[in-house]
C-alpha cells in the first residue's frame, strides 16, 4: 500500500515538473523563419534584404542567422532571453553554427548570441565591435531596420571570410569624424588630380588620437531583385545550441 | 516435485525481473551522474576561458594605470588560486575570489577615461562579459543536472539503490553574492 501511495506522489511530482517546464517553454514565441519581426519595425525593403542575407548565408556557408525583434523580453533580461530563445529554437543545427540578433524595444537592447560552433570565428570582442560600428548609431536614431541590416551584412561578410576592421577608438562625435573623413577625401582628391594614376600612395593619417579611417568592406546593396521569399522556412531550426556567448549593448 | 519446480520457476522469474529493473535503474543513475560530470566539465571550460582572458586585460589596464600595483597582485593571486584548484568545491571558492578581484579591476577603469575609450579594452570587456554570460549559462545547466541527480537519488526506490552503491547528493554551484551582475559595457 505504502508503495503505491509513494508512486502516486512521485507521479504527481513528475506531472507538476512537466507542467512547470511546459509553462516555461511557452513564454518563447515560435520562429516564423530567419527574420522574425515580432515588434514590427521592419519595412518591406529591409525585411527582403535581411531574408536575402540570411538565405545566402544558409545556402553558401550552412550557417543559420536568426534576426528577431520583440517589444519586450520581460520578465527576463535580454541576455537570458536570447540564450533561452536560441536554445529553444535550436538555431544552427547539429553543428551549432547559428547566430541570433535580438532587438528588444522596451529595454533598448541589442543582443547577439553565437552558437557553440561559431565562437571561434566570431569572438565576443568582434561581435561587440560590429554592434558599435554598424548598429548602435542607427538604433540611437530609432532607425532599427538599417541597423539590423548593416549588422547582419557585416556578420555575413565576416563569416564569408572577409576582414572586419575594428576602429582604433570610438569616435568622440559623429560630426568630427565626418569632418576628418571629408578633409582626407579632399586632400586625396587633390593629390590624385595632381599626380595621375601610378603616383604616390596617399599620406598616412594624422595624430594617434584621430579615428582611423577604414574603407568599408561592404558595398551598399542596390535596388532589390524580386520580392523576397514568401513564408521563409517556417521555423526550420532545430538542434543548435549556444552557451551565452556573444555581446550586447543598450541604446 | 511438481510444486517445488513451480516455486523454483516463480523465484527465477522474480529474480530475472528484479535484476532487469535494478539494472535499468542503475543505468539511469550512471547516466545522470555522467550528465552532472559533463556539465561540470563545461563549467570548468568557461572558468578556464576567463582565467585565460585576465592576463590580456591586466596588461591593457597596466598601460594606463601602472601604479595600481595592489589590484594587479590581487588579481594575479586569485587567478593562480583558480588554476591550482582541483576539486569542484575548491574551484567554486577560487572562482568567487576571482569575481571579487575582477570587480575591483573593472571599478578601477572608471577612474581612467582614456582606458575606458581604448578599443582593445572595449573588446576585452566584451570578451569578459561574454565569458561571464557563459559561466552563468553553464552554471545554470550544471545546477539543473545536480538538481535532477539529487532529487532522483532521494526518491523511492532509487534511494535504496543509491545507498547500495554509495551515491551521494552533489553540491550546487552557488554564485558569490553580487557576482550575478554581469559587467555591462556602457556608453
Amino acid at each position: 500500500m505504502g508503495r503505491s501511495k509513494c508512486n502516486i506522489v512521485v507521479g504527481l511530482m513528475v506531472l507538476i515538473f512537466l507542467l512547470a517546464q511546459g509553462a516555461q517553454a511557452a513564454s518563447y514565441p515560435k520562429a516564423v523563419g530567419f527574420v522574425n519581426d515580432f515588434a514590427n519595425v521592419l519595412d518591406q525593403r529591409s525585411r527582403a534584404e535581411l531574408e536575402l542575407i540570411t538565405q545566402k548565408l544558409r545556402d553558401e556557408q550552412g550557417i543559420e542567422l536568426a534576426v528577431v525583434t520583440i517589444a519586450t523580453t520581460a520578465p527576463e533580461d535580454p541576455k537570458t532571453f536570447i540564450t533561452g530563445l536560441f536554445n529553444e529554437w535550436g538555431v544552427g543545427g547539429p553543428e551549432d553554427s547559428g547566430l541570433m540578433i535580438l532587438l528588444s524595444l522596451a529595454e533598448g537592447a541589442i543582443e547577439v548570441e553565437t552558437g557553440y560552433g561559431l565562437e571561434g570565428v566570431l569572438p565576443d570582442g568582434l561581435v561587440g565591435a560590429v554592434i558599435d560600428q554598424e548598429g548602435l548609431e542607427h538604433f540611437k536614431k530609432k532607425d532599427y531596420a538599417q541597423g539590423l541590416v548593416n549588422m547582419s551584412r557585416a556578420y555575413a561578410n565576416i563569416l564569408a571570410g572577409e576582414e572586419f576592421e575594428i576602429r582604433k577608438e570610438k569616435t568622440e562625435s559623429g560630426w568630427l569624424s565626418a569632418f576628418v573623413i571629408f578633409l582626407m577625401i579632399v586632400v586625396l582628391l587633390r593629390r590624385a588630380r595632381r599626380f595621375p594614376p601610378g603616383g604616390t600612395s596617399g599620406g598616412s593619417g594624422g595624430g594617434h588620437r584621430g579615428p582611423v579611417i577604414i574603407p568599408r568592406t561592404t558595398t551598399r546593396v542596390g535596388p532589390m531583385r524580386g520580392g523576397g521569399f514568401g513564408g521563409g522556412r517556417g521555423g526550420g531550426f532545430g538542434g543548435g545550441r549556444s552557451g551565452g556567448g556573444g555581446a550586447g549593448r543598450r541604446f | 516435485m511438481k510444486g517445488a519446480a513451480k516455486v523454483l520457476l516463480i523465484i527465477a522469474v522474480i529474480v530475472i525481473v528484479l535484476g532487469a529493473v535494478v539494472a535499468g535503474r542503475y543505468n539511469r543513475l550512471v547516466q545522470l551522474e555522467t550528465d552532472v560530470e559533463g556539465r561540470w566539465a563545461q563549467v570548468e571550460n568557461v572558468l578556464q576561458r576567463r582565467a585565460d582572458l585576465i592576463p590580456n586585460l591586466v596588461n591593457t589596464v597596466k598601460g594606463y594605470a601602472s601604479h595600481e600595483e595592489r589590484v594587479f597582485t590581487e588579481i594575479a593571486d586569485a587567478r593562480s588560486r583558480l588554476l591550482a584548484a582541483r576539486s569542484p568545491e575548491e574551484q567554486m571558492a577560487a572562482n568567487n575570489g576571482l569575481d571579487a578581484a575582477l570587480g575591483r579591476l573593472l571599478a578601477l577603469s572608471e577612474a581612467y577615461p582614456e582606458l575606458k575609450a581604448d578599443a582593445s579594452f572595449i573588446r576585452l570587456q566584451d570578451e569578459l562579459a561574454g565569458t561571464e554570460n557563459r559561466i552563468a549559462t553553464e552554471r545554470m545547466r550544471f545546477n539543473e543536472s545536480v538538481q535532477t541527480w539529487n532529487s532522483t537519488i532521494r526518491q523511492f526506490p532509487m534511494n535504496i539503490l543509491a545507498g547500495m552503491f554509495g551515491k551521494q547528493p552533489k553540491a550546487y554551484f552557488e554564485a558569490a553574492p553580487g557576482a550575478q551582475e554581469v559587467p555591462q559595457v556602457q556608453f
